[in-house]
């Protein structure tokens, strides 16, 4: 028997179309309101106010020659995109969008964790991608980004668990259900959540795998055409997955004021605006900082941060004991 | 400090009858020094003096013989050290034991003109393309560089790799850190960075030698186009040396609007290289602030010269546009503006974190090396050299007008980029001034189309150093010899000073603090 | 000079730019959007014609047009000053006229001061891309018909 309803969820909504145009949409999100606080007026011809720009960039990369230089390692050179955004587009999937999750079901206890494995085995992916181009420029990009994404991956998980703790499970649709938000009940987690992604999304101040007076195209020297399509794609759909999950584990997900009967209108649409906030203030971050420089962003995390997760973990874990669970909040 | 007549008087005491001496000639005074003692005189200068620092160095060709003029500033301005070798055997003595800025010179002089300074030996072109054939020197007068057959690249030791475990990395010649095509090639150790070595002549147009085939008023718009940037500098430099060779009699009225021109070129080229080091350490908001405010100054150049970028109102006699009383409030007006942000940005060079993370105790260049490298412009004020073409030796009307030398001790890009902030700030200063006190009268005097015979230097403060010409006329209306030393030309052996012992992350900023414009450093 | 201590240590950037949200953009919408050049400016040369003429010159037509009050003489001042080697004399109706090739021509106007004569102005005319490269050689001619 074929599920027709469990087809149109995967493939259209909230599935693979939905998160596709959701991407778009954000990377229009964030071009415009980079260029406004820049004083100018980014895209504006593609579309009204320009928001077909990022469909009409993936069009003009899809028409453009596919090169492969000669000494890649050719299985990895030409999957790597490809799967790197798949497994980005399977692991948004598990984050409940309209109340559940795409495949319809409350999620399983520790799909947290997979989540969050799924998302550095892409990750791991572009820096093979990276490593797999015959150039040196691509080299040293993707050694940038693999220093870079795992040293922030400890304290991205240690912060991670932070709501888990709250609720005291490890599903996100558990997390997500919370009756208090995490934003609430833990607020330095969130500041300090919202500065590891950024790391991990590798946008400013940590955009180092990116500079271009240093290392010229970083990862992405050598692809063009599709490839390089899907790779900017996979960037862009880090970026939704990245605020998808602080939506999910801190802002309550998609709950609100409810209107019975109209829950799968309104679930949606508090998710998207609650996601389209987080990606507001983590692109404004991104604007009004510089770079940091390679040495100063490792010390940044091994330092700064990592001790910082490891003392708000401890903070939270002391204040659910003994603060939290006596007085029954956030169960 | 010692004064010119010093200078003189000690020279004729040490060297009696083995040198003459010109007064008055190329500068203060001209000296001929031949067989070799052109190294001690230096030398004498040297110590007497710290300031001193070679200028330029000029190769000419008078037919049986090579000469090697060799401009050097002290305290007071030029003094011109002239040798002469024969063309069958052009060895000199180098100077760079007791002077190692003149390096570059003279590697320019040897490939050009084919004079061999023993002592300082290259091997392949320094400013000439590797497909040049050796032995054809472009610069004499019985060479016609359209003839010339071009060879085959051949093997250079530059583009062999490094040696163990360090790398060597290729920066350029097209790389998104540099503007304009050059090459360096950089051997790290793990990321500490342990030689630079540049390879310049990429944009190399040969424009000195295009200058002897053209009158001296269409030269006036081949030396305009040296720089897009800087260019009404390039202008007055050559108009500066060939009106102190004819001495007309210019109006007070132009030396006010051609010291207005300058300052509005040094204006935006400040805002540029502000702009521009912002991109390099990824902060393109502050880029986009600082390019935004440019942009009123363009379109000022444009009311004042009829165009953007090359101005041209600069010419022998005067000046060829005159300001209205309209414009005047205008211009003002558009001035207060960018005088009303000055705050705003001065706070970010403060207060920003990332700012502050990139930019301090990065390239720190020390007095004592930027006297020794003679460098100019910011990079010598922001290492705490006071120099400052425009205080030490006036041209046109900055005599009149009041303004403050900006020296910063610190040597960092920190600090060069501070000292190029409140170099806006003066100049609108001096801009408000020029236009208040602006005297009325005639803007231009005619002038005879040949040139007698004769030699001048000119100096003058473009945005990024000092700039330095050097005119020589033969009676015809055409010159004889024109040589441009810029700004970028002088600073770039700082450049691979101070990228020893750091981080090559820090390249792209320390680079773009030395406001580098190889259009300029080529010709 | 010592470093201006400031008052707070927050750096202003995250103030202004959340009002540049609210501000009108700096970019001028060229080319919905046509910019006002003040007077003077150095764009294209023109011969003079009778000040009450306009003058219209599309792109892709042959720069000719009406020379009725061409001043021009035989002086070739113009051709011995420009700096681009842009300007030939050519011979037109027995008289020899100047023939400017704006392919090489740096919009110097050292032509317009030198022509003793005044034959040679600018305007602000500076749209000047085609196609075509012979097009931008400004032969003159006489035409006998000319407009009011």
């Amino acid at each position: 028997m074929i599920d027709l309803i469990l087809i149109f969820r995967i493939l259209v909504f909230p599935g693979f179309t939905f998160i596709l145009f959701l991407t778009l949409f954000c990377d229009w999100v964030e071009r415009k309101l980079e260029a406004r606080i820049q004083n100018r007026v980014g895209p504006m011809v593609a579309g009204p106010g320009g928001i077909l720009q990022p469909l009409a960039d993936f069009i003009k990369l899809l028409t453009k020659e596919d090169i492969e230089p000669r000494g890649v390692k050719k299985a990895v050179f030409r999957f790597a995109p490809m799967v790197a955004f798949s497994i980005m587009v399977f692991a948004m999937c598990f984050l409940p969008i309209d109340g559940a999750s795409v495949l319809s079901s409350g999620g399983f206890s520790g799909d947290l964790i997979v989540i969050l494995a799924f998302a550095t085995i892409a990750n791991f992916l572009l820096f093979m991608a990276g490593w797999a181009s015959a150039n040196p420029y691509g080299t040293i990009g993707s050694a940038r980004v693999l220093t870079q994404f795992l040293g922030y991956d400890i304290p991205l998980y240690l912060l991670a668990l932070t709501p888990a703790f709250l609720v005291g499970s490890l599903s996100v649709f558990e997390i997500a259900g919370a009756a208090w938000p995490a934003i609430i009940l833990a607020p330095w987690a969130f500041v300090l959540f919202i500065i590891t992604l950024q790391a991990e999304l590798e946008k400013d101040p940590f955009d180092v795998p990116h500079s271009e007076s240093e290392v010229v195209g970083g990862l992405e020297t050598e692809y063009t055409g599709a490839k390089l399509a899907f790779l900017h794609l996979t960037r862009d759909v880090q970026v939704v997955f990245g605020s998808a999950l602080v939506v999910t584990l801190f802002l309550g997900g998609a709950n609100g004021p409810m209107i019975a009967g109209l829950e799968w209108l309104l679930q949606p649409i508090y998710f998207v605006i609650k996601l389209l906030i987080v990606v507001v203030i983590s692109e404004y971050i991104t604007t009004v900082v510089a770079r940091l420089r390679i040495d100063q962003v490792l010390t940044g995390n091994w330092k700064i941060l990592l001790p910082a997760a490891i003392i708000s973990l401890m903070i939270t874990v002391a204040l659910v004991t003994w603060v939290y669970n006596p007085l029954s909040i956030g169960v | 400090m010692a004064s010119n007549i010093d200078m003189i008087s000690l020279l004729q005491s040490k060297f009696g009858e083995k040198i003459q001496i010109q007064p008055g000639v190329s500068g203060t005074a001209s000296i001929v020094a031949n067989n070799g003692l052109h190294h001690d005189v230096l030398a004498e200068m040297i110590a007497a003096d710290e300031k001193t620092g070679i200028v330029a160095m000029t190769g000419l060709d008078f037919g049986q013989t090579l000469g090697v003029y060799y401009h050097v500033r002290t305290a007071k301005p030029f003094f011109t050290i002239k040798a002469e070798v024969p063309k069958a055997d052009p060895k000199i003595r180098s100077v760079v034991d007791i002077h190692p800025g003149a390096r570059f010179h003279e590697l320019e002089v040897t490939d050009l003109f084919g004079v061999v300074f023993v002592g300082n030996e290259y091997d392949g072109h320094f400013v000439l393309s590797e497909n040049w054939p050796d032995g054809v020197y472009p610069l004499r007068k019985d060479v016609d560089p359209t003839k010339v057959k071009l060879v085959p690249t051949p093997e250079r030791e530059a583009n062999l790799p490094a040696e163990g475990r360090q790398v060597k990395i290729i920066i350029g010649p097209q790389h998104p850190a540099l503007l304009e095509p050059e090459k360096f090639s950089v051997t790290v150790d793990g990321e500490t960075v342990t030689k630079v070595e540049p390879r310049i002549g990429y944009v190399h147009r040969g424009i000195e030698k295009s200058t002897e085939s053209r009158t001296y008023l269409q030269d006036i718009y081949l030396v305009e186009r040296v720089c897009g940037i800087c260019n009404p500098a390039h202008a007055y430099g050559f108009v500066g040396a060939v009106e102190k060779i004819l001495k007309p009699d210019v109006p007070e009225r132009a030396r006010y609007l051609r010291v207005i021109a300058l300052e509005l070129n040094r204006l935006h080229s400040h805002l540029l290289v502000l702009g521009h080091a912002g991109l390099e350490i990824g902060y393109e908001t502050v880029f986009q602030y600082f390019w935004r405010d440019r942009e009123p100054i363009m379109d000022l150049i444009e009311l004042t010269s009829g165009n953007r970028v090359y101005g041209s109102l600069i010419t022998v006699g005067g000046v060829r546009r005159d300001i209205t009383a309209e414009q005047i409030p205008k211009i003002k007006s558009v001035l207060n503006d960018l005088r009303g942000k000055i705050p705003f940005y001065r706070k970010i060079y403060l207060d920003e974190p990332t700012i502050r993370l990139r930019m301090k105790e990065v390239g720190i260049l020390s007095r004592e090396d930027a006297l020794k490298l003679s460098v100019v412009g910011p990079i010598a004020r922001g290492s705490g050299v006071d120099i400052d073409v425009r205080k030490d030796i006036p041209y046109e009307a900055y005599g009149e007008i009041p303004f403050k030398e900006i020296v910063y001790p610190d040597g960092d890009v920190w600090a060069r980029m501070n000292v190029r902030m409140d170099e806006v700030e003066e100049s609108l200063n001096i801009l408000d001034y020029a236009l208040d006190h602006l005297p009325s009268g005639p803007i231009r005097v005619d002038v005879a189309r040949s040139v007698p015979v004769g030699e001048a230097v000119c100096s003058l403060e473009a945005p990024r150093g000092e700039l330095f010409y050097f005119v020589k006329s033969n009676g015809t209306d055409m010159p004889e010899r024109v040589k441009i030393r810029t700004p970028t030309f002088a600073n770039i052996p700082s450049f691979l000073k101070t990228a020893i012992g750091e981080s090559i992350a820090d390249i792209p900023s320390n680079f773009v603090s030395l406001d580098p414009c190889f259009s300029c450093t080529d010709r | 000079m010592a470093e201006k201590k400031s008052r707070s240590r927050i750096s202003p950037i995250f103030k202004r730019a959340l009002s540049h949200l609210f501000t009108k953009p700096a970019t001028s919408k060229y080319p919905f959007v046509r910019p006002t050049l003040p007077p003077n400016s150095r764009g294209k040369l023109v011969y003079e014609i009778k000040a009450c003429n306009e003058i219209d010159f599309e792109c892709g037509e042959d720069f000719r047009f009406d020379i009725k009050s061409m001043r021009g003489s035989n002086c070739r001042v113009c051709a011995r000053d420009c700096p681009a080697q842009a300007i030939e004399i050519v011979e037109v109706e027995g008289k020899m006229r100047p023939q400017i090739d704006l392919n090489s021509c740096i919009f110097c106007s050292q032509c317009v001061e030198s022509c003793p004569r005044n034959a040679i102005k600018q305007s602000d005319l500076f749209e000047l891309a085609t196609t075509d490269k012979k097009a931008l050689v400004m032969k003159p001619e006489y035409k006998h018909e000319t407009g009011a």
